[in-house]
């Protein structure tokens, strides 16, 4: 079967190099390769411009989008604030769709490292929308946080979560 | 600092080495290496691969029940500092992982030997028995090679009685 496939991709290949040239057979190939990995291995970054979060407070939004990351050249981690835009929000909440608003991460799917030196992760990224202070607009917080906060002096919302991670 | 348990292979994970994984409904998976993460996000389920403990205990190939197993469960209270406990704890664990390793080495060695031995025991219970439902009692008493030899045994008593008598 083998043997056959190879056959059948010199005789394109031949094609290929009868009409365009090298180049373009070459490339086909290594986008194909590269589909394949990426497909395989999730590599998970940094929160930055244009990141869509999750909101897990009763604040009115739904969906966030991230705008800057306060702190952090890469972009914003667990534990970390930023500003953002309502993109997605309940009809009669606190905060409406298009208003920029400051909030602070509370699940990041890239693995932050704990001082123990073991490595924490979580399933989604979710952000919980804070004031310039850095008091939580809403008075529920919804899922799982990490007690990374505490270190950053959220004290509020771990006081407010469910369960701390 | 607590040694905890991976998820996948059930082998202990120290501080230091590993992943956890917070799942949103608080569900903790902690694994004590990339295999087995990988092995996670595969969707895999650890009871049907066979290189985790957590197969071999379903299927009979390592020890499940034994009372050393008690000793080892999860307590969730701190114990108050106690210079005495903490150093008959740290001797009883030794003793205690000793006779652990050796009863589930016992265990498989028990299980590898095989029924041999049992197979062979209930095939001459089963001749001496049931023979009769092969072979006919009289001819069994002419053909001596259809039962299991009789062993002689030299026995001393009949000589004293006939002193006795006389």
């Amino acid at each position: 079967m083998a043997a056959g496939l190879a056959s059948k991709w010199s005789r394109v290949g031949r094609s290929l190099l009868g009409g365009l040239g090298n180049n373009l057979s070459n490339l086909l190939n290594t986008s194909l390769e590269m589909a394949c990995n990426n497909s395989l291995s999730q590599q998970r970054t940094f929160i930055q411009m244009r990141t869509v979060l999750k909101v897990v407070d009763n604040s009115g939004a739904k969906k966030v989008m991230c705008i800057q990351a306060l702190k952090g050249k890469k972009g914003a981690r667990l534990g970390d604030t930023i500003v953002a835009s309502v993109k997605e929000a309940h009809p009669n909440g606190k905060v409406k769709k298009g208003k920029v608003v400051y909030g602070v991460v509370v699940r990041a799917a890239m693995q932050r490292g704990r001082c123990d030196g073991s490595e924490v992760k979580f399933d989604d990224n979710a952000v919980v929308l804070v004031d310039k202070q850095g008091q939580p607009i809403g008075t529920r917080v919804f899922g799982p946080v990490p007690h990374e906060l505490r270190k950053k002096k959220h004290v509020k919302i771990l006081t407010l979560a469910g369960h701390i991670a | 600092m607590r040694i905890e348990k991976c998820w996948f292979c059930s082998s202990a994970v120290y501080p230091g080495h590993g992943i956890q994984f917070v799942r949103n409904d608080a569900k903790i998976f902690r694994f004590c290496r990339s295999k087995c993460h990988k092995n996670f996000k595969m969707k895999r389920n650890p009871r049907k691969v066979k290189w985790t403990k957590a197969y071999r205990r379903l299927h009979g190939k390592d020890m499940t029940q034994d009372s050393t197993f008690e000793f080892e469960r999860k307590r969730n209270r701190p114990e108050r500092y106690d210079r005495n406990v903490t150093e008959n704890t740290l001797k009883a664990i030794k003793t205690i992982d000793k006779v652990r390793s050796r009863r589930e080495a016992k265990h498989i060695e028990r299980r590898k030997k095989g029924k041999k031995g049992q197979l062979m025991r209930e095939a001459v219970k089963e001749l001496e028995q049931s023979i009769n439902l092969v072979k006919a009692p009289a001819v069994l008493s002419e053909d001596p090679s259809l039962t299991l030899p009789k062993i002689m045994v030299k026995a001393s008593q009949p000589q004293e009685s006939q002193r006795m008598e006389e």
